[in-house]
């Protein structure tokens, strides 16, 4: 029994040492460089062993279901159905051109047939439609070792699964409470400096490895940023960058706290929701931030919501009304070492925040565009549309029209309205044409 | 939700298993408040769908019983009459249920123009309409009863390759 006690402090004093070297590691490889801003690459080297044990993974997985005859990927990567892009005008025409042969000399103007257009249509948005899908976490063509982004691949081999169990290992093990660590609490922040430093700490505990593109385009006093807007982390990766006044609505719960925590120390600018419904409260109120020319640049995301990084919705006009310079900014994550998306509806703060830290690392790129302006004989929708193209583009993301507020709400009847008026043209445009002959 | 495995296999085709279970996840996705059925709003919720004048009729036709709701069933079948696979007999029902309200297996006047008037909204006046619903019963009517069959409907659509035209791959 008492040969015991000799281990017993054995393995108190391996404790010991084991904890206090893992303090100085957090010290020297994660604080410290965070207050100075430098980094040491050892991220990047992180990242690149990560990359090569996916790409065996999936080759592994390839080959198991190769051997299984399994279909492993999904015919179309843009959703379950083959989509026919026709508009309305060809496609009545080539219905009535085929069937022409066949009908008298008097043709009616209209045309038993003319439903099939509409139907077809219909039939492939209830199988497949171009909105919703934007609003659910984008689905990955090899499978990253995060077994919440497993949808297709199944049980392949027994190294996979020990590869996995270990990977589970690291992450709940290491790196889960070396983020709990570092996370700096929401006590007073004392300046703007000191809320770089915090964002910049942040940004080590998510493990994000962020790659920032023509930071000679960064946003200046006076200036609004916008960007797109796929989870609260955006936030943190342009702030750690750079120092901005923020634009939003006020959360209750966990983001509630952290905001009226940033109220101290900065010039933000929260408004009720029942506040965003009063636009000219809201543009009142950016106006005079923009036109002090010391304070610090606004930072909004005109999408309103968080969109699953595929694609750009539409912009809500408001913070193009105001006249200022915009500086669009595009960020785009790699999905590959963990989802960033936050699907509101689905999870709630604190959930995200430990599914973001139990991923891999979080990879993005941000660039920096150069700022745009109002031209003279454009309104503040073609301008917003302007700078989504731009955002879109240069992130590689689809430019869509729809608005991201449809997660919520319905479409208005005005679209319905051009369906009808386009396909009434089209009637009576063939009655005119045969009076006239 | 079930399980996909127990429907009888004459539902299931003309889908294949992975098909089904795309639709499955489909049909989920769509089904809101978890019902296990999708109520007209819950389909009038697809954007791109709203702007589609034909809608009410489409969702009409999925549900075969008529209690208002779309359940799995309902939904493939209702889908599989645009499967690749599906056969011209099948498709011609699909377009001819559009524009029969009421089910009783003729078009007549009143309904081709209610069909008409939803897809042109308020852009055309009633008399105009009118017009050619009147001329298409007159051309299209053999027997003379004043109203549409699905003999005489198939008669003159069945040249068109309704086939390929009312088809959504999967």
């Amino acid at each position: 029994m008492f040969l015991l006690l000799p281990f017993d402090s054995l393995i108190v004093n391996l404790l010991g040492i084991s904890l206090t070297v893992l303090f100085t590691l957090l010290l020297v490889f994660i604080i410290v460089p965070a207050i100075f801003g430098v980094s040491f690459g050892i991220r990047k080297l992180y990242m690149k062993t990560l990359l090569k044990i996916f790409a065996w993974a999936t080759l592994r997985m390839e080959r198991g279901a190769k051997e299984k005859n399994h279909q492993l990927y999904k015919p179309y990567t843009n959703g379950i159905i083959a989509k026919d892009p026709t508009s309305l005008e060809e496609e009545i025409k080539e219905i009535r051109r085929s069937g022409s042969s066949k009908a008298l000399d008097n043709t009616p103007e209209f045309e038993l047939s003319d439903i099939f257009y509409f139907c077809r249509k219909g039939m492939e948005t209830i199988m497949d439609d171009e909105v919703t899908k934007r609003f659910s976490a984008e689905e990955l063509e090899s499978w990253n070792l995060l077994s919440r982004t497993n949808y297709n691949f199944q049980y392949i081999s027994l190294r996979l699964t020990v590869l996995w169990g270990l990977g589970v290992l690291i992450r709940y093990c290491f790196l889960l409470p070396l983020s709990v660590c570092v996370l700096p609490k929401p006590k007073e922040f004392l300046s703007k400096h000191v809320h770089l430093m915090c964002y910049r700490i942040c940004v080590r505990a998510l493990t994000a490895i962020i790659t920032y593109h023509d930071r000679k385009n960064r946003p200046r006093n006076g200036g609004i940023c916008v960007a797109n807007h796929t989870s609260p982390i955006d936030v943190i990766i342009l702030a750690s960058d750079g120092y901005y006044a923020m634009v939003g609505q006020v959360h209750g719960g966990l983001m509630g706290v952290i905001q009226r925590a940033m109220v101290k120390a900065c010039p933000h600018v929260w408004f009720e929701r029942s506040e965003v419904k009063d636009r000219h409260l809201v543009a009142k109120r950016l106006t005079e931030h923009v036109q002090d020319k010391s304070k610090l640049p606004i930072l909004i995301f005109p999408e309103g919501t968080c969109i699953n990084n595929t694609s750009v919705m539409m912009f809500k006009k408001g913070s193009f009304e105001i006249g200022a310079t915009v500086y669009p900014v595009a960020i785009k994550y790699d999905p590959q070492f963990g989802d960033a998306f936050w699907n509101s509806s689905k999870y709630g703060m604190v959930t995200y925040l430990l599914r973001m830290m139990t991923s891999w690392a979080i990879v993005c790129s941000v660039w920096y565009l150069p700022p745009m302006t109002r031209e003279k004989d454009e309104d503040a929708v073609q301008f917003a549309n302007r700078v989504k193209s731009a955002i879109a583009r240069q992130g590689g993301l689809v430019d869509l029209l729809w608005d991201g507020g449809l997660k919520r709400e319905k479409v208005k009847d005005t679209f319905k309205e051009e369906q009808q008026k386009l396909y009434s043209k089209m009637i009576v445009g063939n009655h005119e044409d045969r009076s006239r002959s | 939700m079930g399980n996909e495995a127990s429907y009888p296999k004459e539902m299931c085709s003309p889908f294949e298993k992975g098909e089904i279970k795309r639709l499955s996840k489909r049909f989920k996705k769509l089904d809101l408040d978890s019902s296990g059925t999708l109520s007209v709003e819950e389909l009038m919720s697809l954007p791109e769908l709203q702007n589609n004048p034909l809608v009410k009729r489409v969702i009409d036709i999925f549900d075969t019983d008529g209690n208002g709701e779309v359940d799995f069933e309902e939904f493939v079948t209702g889908l599989s009459q645009f499967s690749v696979r599906g056969n011209e007999e099948q498709k011609l029902r699909f377009a001819f249920s559009i524009y029969d309200l009421d089910k009783d297996g003729y078009i007549s006047n009143g309904e081709l123009f209610q069909v008409l008037k939803m897809m042109v909204g308020e852009n055309l006046k009633g008399w105009q309409l009118q017009q050619m619903v009147d001329k298409t019963i007159i051309i299209m009517d053999k027997d003379g009863d004043g109203r549409l069959s699905f003999q005489e409907f198939s008669a003159l659509v069945r040249g068109l390759e309704i086939h390929k035209k009312l088809v959504v791959t999967l």
